[in-house]
């Protein structure tokens, strides 16, 4: 596929994405200004906010004057505070990089070794064991997951901090709820490629040449097992990402998932309309860069 | 594991009867037991305000299965349809409909349904249609996908030649061979159409109070988590044994129609 189709792909996508989301308000039922100001307000603060959203535009030049505002990295003010949301963003953005970087480690830690693990012993009670658990942990959603190791590091071992952010293992519990799924859905990945790669010929070679059997697995077969790998730790990304939005909320994390779901509450939009915004673009480029990476890492790709 | 999960299933569908049957009142307030733990009387122990947590799950178990039961139904009928009119027709038609699911996907995981549900409101109805509107994606991918292969078959080509117009050719001679591996998929469905549903009530955005859901309940349960640990160990472990129990039945599905699962 050649990388100005691939471009036009990418930019159509983030127009659409701009679009929806820019669409969201306006799928309020009712007069939005109403259901973001409540019924006691008055028609002056009702009509300043008409005008400062720009709803009393045609929906073309609203759509318009958002592409605009937005490319001068204008996210709007929010409702309540009259704070700049762009600010808001900036505030909170780097705790949730922080959160889901350390989420994927923490995936990719656990889940790669214990994939590797269960290939070896394909076949043993070993990996039936690993199989089993990762298979059906991997459904195991973070309001759950979340209060359950809250409960015991934090509350009756109390190891831990039980939310917050105070101090520096605040983020242990809430990135390996994060992290939990994603580690489960890499165990399962690298055991299957790995499997597949370990029957290929140039691995009997590697030892029939009397490599060790080290050497084999980590620098042959897992090279080439990655590939699905990384392809599925970009897939991941996403849900790690959406993650975020409840994660943060049990844990008082102040992320922009937190912001979002605070915004929701308050029936502060645009804050909501920003925050959807801000998490569906990281994922795009998360996207890209495993397009990029998957590109770099296979030769077949690469000279195709 | 088979029978387990079978099991597991039928006893969640008998409690949803047995709900009804025994006519239980999820909503009675009874203030001398709040935040109790399991006794003989409330055998899941009592909530913040006193009710019964088993008559609570009981009913909220019926609200886990209508919302799945929906969203499955319509989000299936919508993502087939658009699935099968974009692998048929190819060219402009599928590059216009793939760019729009691929519009739909670029919002990860249920982030797009958390902000439908946000801004249409908090409510039932509106949960059900956030869930409805991502939720086509997935099936309109695999039935396109599917789709561009069957369409070069003999057969279709056959009846094309004898002159069948294209709903025959879709409908009579494409559906059905991708029935097995949408049944399947629509199994696996349900239940992260659960999941997808307690998660926005857990964010508040689904079944407002004093109606009983499994995310509302865990919400609340989270919140006096340090008090009574009963209540969200024992909500959470309901909704993780019949999540199990839907991708065990999946699996089993998958295996017995000869499916290959879609990764």
């Amino acid at each position: 596929m050649n990388i100005i189709k691939r471009l036009t792909s990418l930019l159509t996508v983030i127009f659409g994405v701009l679009l929806l989301t820019f669409l969201l308000i306006h799928l309020v039922p009712g007069d939005p200004v109403d259901v973001m100001l409540g019924e006691s307000a008055n028609m002056a603060d009702r009509e300043a906010l008409r005008a400062d959203l720009g709803l009393d535009q045609p929906l073309v030049k609203q759509f318009g004057s958002y592409l605009a505002k937005l490319a001068q990295g204008d996210l709007g003010k929010s409702i309540h505070t009259q704070t700049p949301i762009i600010d808001l963003i900036q505030a909170r953005y780097p705790a949730t990089l922080k959160l889901a970087l350390l989420s994927l480690l923490i995936g990719i830690v656990v889940g790669v070794p214990l994939g590797i693990f269960a290939a070896l012993k394909a076949g043993h009670w070993q990996d039936f064991i690993v199989t089993i658990v990762s298979v059906r942990l991997s459904a195991m959603p973070a309001f759950w997951l979340g209060p359950v190791l809250m409960l015991i590091f934090a509350v009756w071992l109390g190891w831990l901090p039980v939310s917050g952010m105070d101090s520096g293992s605040s983020i242990i519990l809430p990135a390996v709820t994060l992290g939990f799924g994603l580690s489960a859905i890499l165990t399962r990945m690298t055991r299957t490629s790995l499997l597949e790669v370990l029957n290929d010929d140039y691995i009997r070679t590697a030892r029939a040449k009397g490599l060790s059997e080290q050497t084999v697995i980590l620098r042959h077969a897992l090279r080439a097992a990655l590939l699905p790998i990384i392809t599925i730790v970009g897939l991941q990304m996403g849900s790690l990402l959406a993650g975020t939005v409840i994660t943060e909320t049990i844990f008082s994390w102040d992320g922009v998932g937190r912001l979002l779901v605070e915004s929701i509450e308050k029936r502060d939009y645009p804050v909501t309309q920003a925050c959807v915004l801000i998490v569906a673009l990281s994922y795009v480029l998360v996207n890209l860069a495993t397009d990029v990476l998957y590109r770099l890492a296979d030769p077949r790709v690469r000279h195709a | 594991m088979k029978f387990t999960s079978y099991s597991i299933l039928a006893f969640w569908l008998i409690a949803v009867l047995l709900g009804n049957v025994l006519q239980l009142n999820p909503n009675a307030i009874d203030l001398k037991v709040i935040l109790q733990s399991p006794t003989a009387q409330h055998w899941f122990g009592a909530d913040d305000l006193g009710r019964d947590i088993l008559a609570r799950v009981l009913s909220g178990v019926e609200v886990s299965f209508l919302v799945a039961l929906i969203v499955t139904g319509v989000t299936m009928t919508i993502g087939v349809l658009v699935g099968l009119l974009a692998g048929f027709y190819g060219g402009r038609v599928d590059a216009v409909l793939m760019q729009i699911t691929d519009i739909f996907l670029a919002f990860p995981g249920i982030l797009l349904a958390i902000a439908f549900a946000a801004v249409l409101g908090p409510g039932l109805g509106n949960l059900i249609m956030a869930l409805c509107l991502t939720g086509w994606v997935s099936y309109a991918r695999l039935t396109r996908g599917q789709t561009l292969s069957l369409r070069h078959r003999q057969h279709v080509q056959a009846a094309e030649s004898l002159g069948a117009g294209v709903p025959r050719l879709l409908f009579r001679h494409i559906l059905p061979l991708l029935a097995s591996i949408l049944v399947v998929e629509a199994t696996y469905s349900l239940a992260s159409v659960m999941i997808a549903e307690a998660s926005l009530s857990f964010l508040g955005l689904g079944i407002q109070a004093p109606d009983a859901s499994w995310g509302a309940m865990l919400r609340d349960a989270v919140r006096y988590m340090l008090i009574a640990p009963h209540y969200v160990l024992i909500v959470g472990g309901c909704l993780m044994s019949l999540i199990l129990a839907i991708n065990l039945g999946g699996d089993y599905l998958r295996d017995a129609l000869d499916v290959r699962k879609p990764d």
